[in-house]
């Protein structure tokens, strides 16, 4: 008995019986069409979808830019509609509904349509992808309005909705006024003491890093999931996993995403992957569409608001997810074989205040040049010892941008991420201290794109600074509670990492000059306004905190035997230049542009992956 | 039960620490103080009670690491600060031995006697605590480092690496010749990178090279491991000492000040040369009817390495453990490549640090690795019976040893066992003591002012019971003024005497006494004097 486009195409067998069962499974367990299944299951590639469905007789409506009444539209959930993909479109002349289904053919979608409408339902054919964006731009509109302002409703001193409260301003402008009052009044001392604090700042926060760098590296050997562990593990034990992949702009990269998703050890009916694309973004849609082999997650899109943020896009796709854990991943992201049931695996055995862990990000266009080469090095060391490191210590650890795996009703319950913060992911991990939660690290790498265009690095590198700093604002409004809620050391912890990141970049050309000017050029005048022990503090503090850093550079290289990069560590100076540029830059946007999201470029890589994924490290 | 178990080590190293007390307090009793000790309690008066370059003092007294413990001991008096501190530093080294030892599967109840046998009796590690010398800190880094660099060969990990260079950058900053020790390490080095090459795993060594050589990813692979070990060993002491070089060269107008100058380091007047101890000039001459030992003599040979392994019965016993494990034994040999070294760059004598540090060495191997490869209990006994022998090597190495000062020690340590030790009071102190009143006195009359050159007289300056402003010192940017024409500030003057072994580091000497008072302008007259040193009044003069 024919009773959707699946079961027509088996009796002229265009699919196979095999393959009909499972999808069949799949769309009962999450009532889901059955086409909605097989096209976004890996099943059917929408170009033999078309066909399929040409040599039907099927004509395929172009629905985006049919005239369409939206009052029966109006009336349908989009949840429904996103699952079972149609749209209402109009009143037919003989008095039936005319509605655009992905499936003409599906006889359950028109017997509940007829239900809910009491009338005649006439299907007609149109691409899911048109359905799926017409549907959300028009009935998600209520959902992104959430997304944007769910955190800013429900906890408004978490929001980075405004940047700079009145009690910060009122301090900070207060603390410039003084400056420059003593400035006046007692210039030399001003002088010296602002130097003698710049330079202990900046030692003080290169030492904190060591001594995390250390700290994490004890943790070097400790598996925390085994082989066997993950041998063991069945797939009927395992959960649905979300896999939230937000796009703007990538339609180079979607090819490249199926195949590093299907390296994934995860059973494929599990996975509940959404690629969040925005509602303007219709090169990625086109990818998508023109795909030659059938794609393995379901395209979500994100109509358009104001910020046009990751977080924004994040938080709309989870009112769509299923799963009981999620994780986010971006376009060009090559994850561990492993990851997802490590992942699990490690749920399983931290204490219930762990809602998030953190695995590790790599780059695997690490040779490609040198700014590629000094961006693994950072990556190395701030993932593979400093968040470990972070971890002992119990002190907030910020979110590295993707490969964070969360339990989805406690991410909900932190309120998700924070559309005007630029850096989404570390504040949720702030966030999630302060809410008396946890985080812990899974050993498990995501191999992603090091970006290797300079003034491409800088946008991002600003971006990235610019949230630290919004991310410090946040949750510096009130020192004192969040003193009693993460604890003394977590407080110290969180000033020196992400305060102290940002300071530092800042005030390291404004050492670097002095120390050129005091040592290299011998410029007396530096000596008579100085007393020697500032100098010798000064001079010190900058090159045991350069040499430190470098040292910190060198470490990385061993846990991954990435033994080639260590000399490029001794460029590590240079390379905190270049941090300094995006750090006046990231404060002059937080100033001026505090929710512009700055967009890294991606795919500029020539070097490719092999491997769709890699193994464990 | 439990808890005796878990602080037997802290008790443990409570009741040594309350040992080396007492004994430094005998010692002291009996007039016995050494002179880097004293060295060190000086710079940290200075620091505290001199208005002028404490930055100096701060920034170029070396070894800095000894010299910042001491300082933070200073709290319990200059004096006794660098003693506290070594008998502290010692009594953390014993604690992290049985705490080390406790760890493994040998049997405790051998082994923890075994440990408070040879820090109680070795009168090489009763030296290095009761002495406040550097070497109990040298000797605490000198165990971490080797430890990590054990640690190294099980886990592999970045961490012990890391340490390792830390506590390599530690050492030298608590005895530069180690930095000798880099190059003693190169072997090392080599050798271990071969543990990140999958090449004939279970081949020799020298197998696992030439495979790895001959095939061209392994070689890479070889080549950037081998380069990445020891920049990561390496970075960390090169750099901190071009730092200290650099900031030497900014503040002192000397990159190698801190170990050039008498002001900034002790070993300047502290030790002595092979030449000066053979020619038996100086003091020998004069104290102790020309008997320079006979350690002096076998420095002097080819197989001095031989008479260390003689004096280190244990490292002896490990070294024979270590058979057939190539990577432990080289690590075991580096040290001897580092004495080998030091030989030839340096023609001081070495004194008992240098012996320690392969007794230290050999605890190590014995709880690293023998606990494994040997389980028997039929080997406890023989270890115990070496260890004993250690202790009687270092009596034999004290008996025989040509550094006058541990000469010195062993006779005051003899002299309280045949309770011969009366109350002495050295000659230093009488000093300090006369010029403590003298300015004292001064300051409640003619405010006269003293004249006197801490490069020798630092003991003197250590053990007075206040500096007072009187005193006038080189670290005072007048001191060449007056130590050219004195009676423009100075009433008084404390010299070296002819026969003062220090005579030639510094100005305050009878020579120069001499040159200035020929014109006629000063008239010394003698105040007080000591075997070594002396006060002088000086009065004006009838003119030149």
């Amino acid at each position: 008995m024919i009773r959707s486009a699946i079961d027509l195409m088996v009796s002229k067998n265009n699919f196979d019986t095999e393959k009909q069962d499972r999808v069949e499974a799949i769309a009962t367990t999450y009532s889901y069409a059955p086409i909605k299944v097989a096209l976004c299951f890996g099943f059917l590639t929408r170009k033999e979808y078309k066909i399929f469905l040409k040599n039907e007789g099927k004509e395929i409506v172009d629905v985006r830019n049919y005239e369409i009444d939206p009052s029966y539209l109006n009336q349908c959930d989009i949840h429904h509609i996103n699952s079972f993909l149609y749209i209402p479109l109009k009143q037919d002349f003989d008095g039936s509904l005319l509605v655009a289904a992905a499936d003409p053919f599906d006889e359950r979608l028109a017997n509940s349509l007829m239900a809910k409408f009491r009338t005649n339902i006439k299907l007609v054919a149109a691409d899911d992808l048109d359905i799926i964006w017409l549907a959300h731009t028009i009935r998600g509109r209520e959902l992104v309005n959430e997304a944007v302002y769910s955190l800013l409703k429900k906890d408004p001193s978490s929001s980075g909705h405004i940047t700079f409260t009145d009690s910060q301003l009122l301090f900070i402008f207060g603390m410039v006024g003084f400056v420059v009052v003593m400035l006046f009044v007692y210039s030399i001392p001003t002088i010296i003491a602002l130097n003698f604090l710049a330079s202990v700042a900046f030692l003080g926060s290169i030492m904190f890093k060591l001594y995390l760098a250390l700290k994490g590296s004890q943790s070097e050997l400790h598996d925390d999931v085994s082989i066997e562990e993950l041998g063991a593990l069945k797939n009927e034990e395992v959960p649905v996993y979300t896999i939230l992949l937000p796009v703007y702009k990538e339609d180079k990269l979607i090819r490249k995403l199926i195949w590093n998703l299907k390296g994934l050890n995860y059973p494929k009916e599990k996975l509940d992957v959404k690629l969040l694309i925005e509602e303007d973004d219709d090169e990625t849609l086109n990818a998508v569409r023109d795909l030659d082999f059938p794609a393995n997650f379901e395209v979500v899109v994100v109509p358009f608001m104001m910020p046009k943020t990751k977080p924004k896009a994040c938080n709309y796709g989870i009112f769509f997810s299923r799963g009981e854990l999620l994780t986010i991943y971006d376009a060009e992201d090559i994850p561990d074989t492993w990851q997802l049931k490590k992942a699990f695996l490690m749920f399983k055995k931290l204490p219930k205040e762990y809602v998030v862990v953190q695995g590790a990000l790599n780059y695997f266009n690490r040779n490609e040049n040198l700014l590629t080469r000094m961006f693994t090095l950072e990556y190395s060391y701030w993932f593979d010892y400093m968040l470990p490191g972070l971890e002992t210590l119990d002190v907030p650890i910020p979110l590295g941008g993707t490969s964070n795996h969360f339990k989805l009703d406690k991410l909900i319950e932190l309120g998700c991420w924070d559309p005007f913060n630029v850096t989404e992911d570390a504040d949720l991990g702030v966030r999630v201290y302060d809410k008396q939660y946890k985080i812990g690290i899974v050993k498990s790498t995501t191999y992603e794109e090091a970006n290797n265009e300079p003034f491409n690095w800088i946008r991002q590198r600003s971006r990235w600074i610019k949230g630290y700093m919004q991310t410090y604002l946040v949750h510096m409004r009130s020192p004192i509670n969040l003193i009693r809620r993460i604890g003394w050391g977590g407080f110290f912890g969180f000033n020196f990492f992400i305060g102290g990141t940002a300071i530092t970049f800042l005030i390291y050309p404004i050492l670097l000059l002095f120390f050129l000017v005091y040592l290299v050029f011998n410029i007396s005048g530096v000596k008579t306004v100085f007393p020697d022990w500032v100098l010798y503090f000064a001079t010190f503090n900058f090159v045991a905190g350069n040499v430190l850093m470098i040292y910190v550079n060198m470490m990385a290289v061993f846990k991954r035997r990435y033994y080639e990069l260590i000399l490029f560590s001794a460029l590590n100076p240079i390379y905190w230049l270049m941090h300094s540029v995006a750090a006046y830059k990231g404060l002059w946007q937080l100033i001026y542009k505090p929710f512009y999201w700055e967009k890294t470029h991606h795919g500029l890589s020539k070097q490719h992956s092999t491997n769709a994924a890699v193994p464990a490290i | 039960m439990v808890f005796l178990k878990k602080y037997v080590p802290v008790l443990l190293a409570i009741v040594l620490l309350s040992y080396y007390l007492i004994i430094a307090w005998v010692l002291h009793r009996t007039g016995y103080e050494h002179s880097e000790a004293l060295f060190l309690a000086e710079k940290s008066r200075l620091l505290f009670e001199a208005k002028e370059n404490t930055l100096l003092i701060l920034g170029t007294t070396f070894p800095t690491l000894v010299y910042l413990s001491t300082v933070v001991f200073s709290l319990f008096g200059y004096p006794f600060a660098p003693i506290l501190a070594s008998v502290t530093f010692t009594t953390i080294l014993f604690l992290l031995l049985v705490q080390d030892f406790s760890k493994t599967s040998l049997q405790k109840k051998f082994f923890i006697p075994m440990l408070c046998m040879l820090f109680l009796l070795h009168p090489g590690l009763v030296y290095t605590a009761v002495t406040g010398r550097s070497i109990a800190l040298l000797l605490l880094f000198f165990y971490l480092l080797f430890r990590s660099l054990f640690i190294y060969y099980k886990t592999q990990t970045t961490f012990s690496l890391s340490m390792a260079s830390i506590y390599l950058t530690c050492l030298i900053f608590c005895n530069y010749n180690f930095i000798w020790l880099l190059l003693a390490l190169m072997p090392f080095v080599v050798l271990i990178s071969l543990e990140g090459v999958k090449q004939s795993k279970h081949g020799s060594p020298i197998v696992q090279y030439y495979e790895s050589i001959n095939n061209r990813s392994q070689r890479r692979k070889l080549t950037n491991r081998t380069i990445a070990i020891y920049i990561i060993l390496f970075i960390l002491p090169l750099s901190s000492v071009y730092l200290f070089k650099l900031l030497n060269q900014v503040h002192a107008g000397n990159a190698t000040y801190f170990l050039t100058s008498q002001y900034a380091n002790w070993s300047i007047t502290g030790t002595e040369t092979l030449g000066s101890i053979f020619t038996g000039i100086d003091y020998y001459k004069t104290s102790s009817a020309n008997f320079v030992g006979t350690n002096v003599v076998a420095q002097t040979q080819i197989v001095f390495q031989g008479y260390l392994l003689a004096l280190t019965p244990l490292f002896i016993l490990v070294f024979a453990m270590f058979k057939g494990r190539l990577y432990e034994l080289l690590t075991l040999l580096s040290p001897f490549l580092f004495i080998g070294i030091l030989l030839l760059d340096n023609q001081t004598y070495l004194t008992i640090e240098y012996y320690l540090i392969f007794l230290v060495l050999a605890l190590i191997g014995i709880y690293y690795y023998t606990g494994r490869k040997y389980t028997g209990t039929n080997m406890y006994p023989i270890i115990i019976v070496v260890a004993f022998l250690n202790i009687l090597a270092g009596v034999y190495y004290f008996r025989q040893t040509s550094d006058k000062e541990e000469r010195s020690f062993f006779a005051s340590v003899k002299n309280v066992a045949k309770k011969s030790g009366s109350r002495k009071v050295s000659e230093e102190h009488r000093m300090a003591s006369y010029i403590t009143n003298l300015m004292n006195a001064e300051k409640n009359g003619d405010n006269g002012r003293i004249l006197m050159d801490d490069a020798a007289a630092y003991s003197i300056v250590a053990q007075m019971r206040q500096l007072s402003s009187n005193v006038i010192l080189p670290i005072n940017t007048y001191f060449i003024t007056v130590a050219e024409n004195p009676k423009v500030e100075a009433k008084y003057i404390c010299i070296a005497k002819e026969k003062n072994r220090l005579k030639s580091f510094t100005v305050l000497n009878q020579y120069n006494l001499n040159r200035i008072t020929n014109n006629g302008l000063v008239h010394p007259v003698i105040m007080f004097e000591t075997e070594n040193w002396a006060v002088y009044r000086l009065d004006e003069g009838r003119g030149g």
